[in-house]
């Protein structure tokens, strides 16, 4: 349980937290900003196993996807409700 | 009419607040101030999760004491060179999301704190080998990451390592072990049957246990973990 929080957080504060987020504020379409997270998620995850698929471990790349897909979609979703144009 | 606009709750209002369009700043200023808070924002949330890593902090907590003191006994406190690694350097881990995952999982060990779980001696040893075999089912999942920081096979100079060690690392390198295979209380105490609980981690992972060695090496496993072990009568079998 501590170990899928701390992968949780540790991801939250990480490339799909924070640049799905991002990524997510730049589109106006639900489907293409959550795409974008679990992009970013998957890339992260291959960027730290040095692009090495036998060093992922299916939770941590479950869990970034997961993220990148809930940040794309709160950044999303910040962009609808904070602009006006 | 604003009557009806007060009648809103406190937290309705600061959320319609939040989300009104500014009309007095212009977007080179929200630019610029929102660039500048987040980098004090960033730099004090990095700063302050370095303060955590450093060995007073680390050590401030009632429990580490038996642990500070054995760590303060080895090789890694104390060494001709004056390289010192402290707490952090080998159980934090530098890669950032690694390390943020590190730091919640920590969270537990001020729970145990305040429960008390090994403020005395007897509860200590109660729980060493338990806790032992947590960090080195962490080391051996990460293929020893945090050793692996300073310590690295392809820095080494075999020759001018002891013979000993020279063989077990070439054998190592040559069966795929990783650090805490053979390192275990490189930093502290070890517990009564340790080995037996190291092979039941390595289980649990879904490895085999430490491989037999190919022609090249000339040391068993056992005796090479006695000798690290401190025990130099266990002179490797050949």
């Amino acid at each position: 349980m501590l170990e899928l929080l701390g992968t949780i957080g540790g991801n939250i504060l990480s490339l799909p937290g924070i640049l799905g987020l991002a990524l997510g504020m730049m589109t106006r379409n639900f489907a293409l900003a959550g795409a974008l997270g679990g992009l970013v998620g998957v890339l992260e995850t291959l960027l730290f196993a040095k692009f090495n698929f036998g060093n992922i471990e299916m939770l941590e790349l479950t869990v970034a996807i997961l993220v990148g897909i809930a940040a794309g979609t709160l950044g999303c979703a910040i962009r609808i409700k904070g602009t006006t144009v | 009419m604003s009557d009806s606009k007060d009648n809103r709750g406190r937290l309705r209002r600061l959320w319609d607040w939040f989300w009104r369009p500014t009309a007095v700043l212009s977007v080179g200023f929200t630019l610029i101030v929102g660039f500048l808070a987040g980098i004090l924002f960033w730099g004090g949330f990095h700063w302050s999760l370095e303060a955590t890593n450093t060995e007073e902090f680390c050590v401030s907590c009632h429990t580490m004491e038996t642990n500070l003191g054995e760590y303060r006994e080895t090789v890694h406190y104390n060494n001709h060179s004056g390289v010192r690694a402290i707490c952090s350097d080998c159980h934090v881990p530098k890669e950032w999301s690694h390390k943020v995952k590190a730091k919640i999982m920590a969270v537990k060990d001020v729970y145990h704190e305040m429960l008390g779980s090994i403020d005395t001696a007897e509860k200590y040893e109660e729980r060493r080998l338990h806790m032992a075999a947590t960090t080195w089912k962490k080391m051996k999942q990460s293929d020893s990451r945090e050793c692996r920081n300073c310590h690295n096979f392809d820095y080494m100079d075999f020759t001018i390592q002891e013979t000993r060690a020279a063989d077990a690392h070439q054998k190592a390198i040559d069966t795929g072990m990783t650090c805490i295979d053979c390192h275990q209380g490189i930093a502290h105490n070890l517990p009564s049957g340790y080995l037996e609980e190291y092979e039941k981690v390595v289980k649990s992972l879904g490895e085999e246990p430490a491989p037999e060695p190919k022609q090249s090496s000339i040391f068993g496993v056992s005796a090479l973990r006695a000798y690290i072990a401190g025990n130099p009568d266990a002179a490797p079998e050949r």
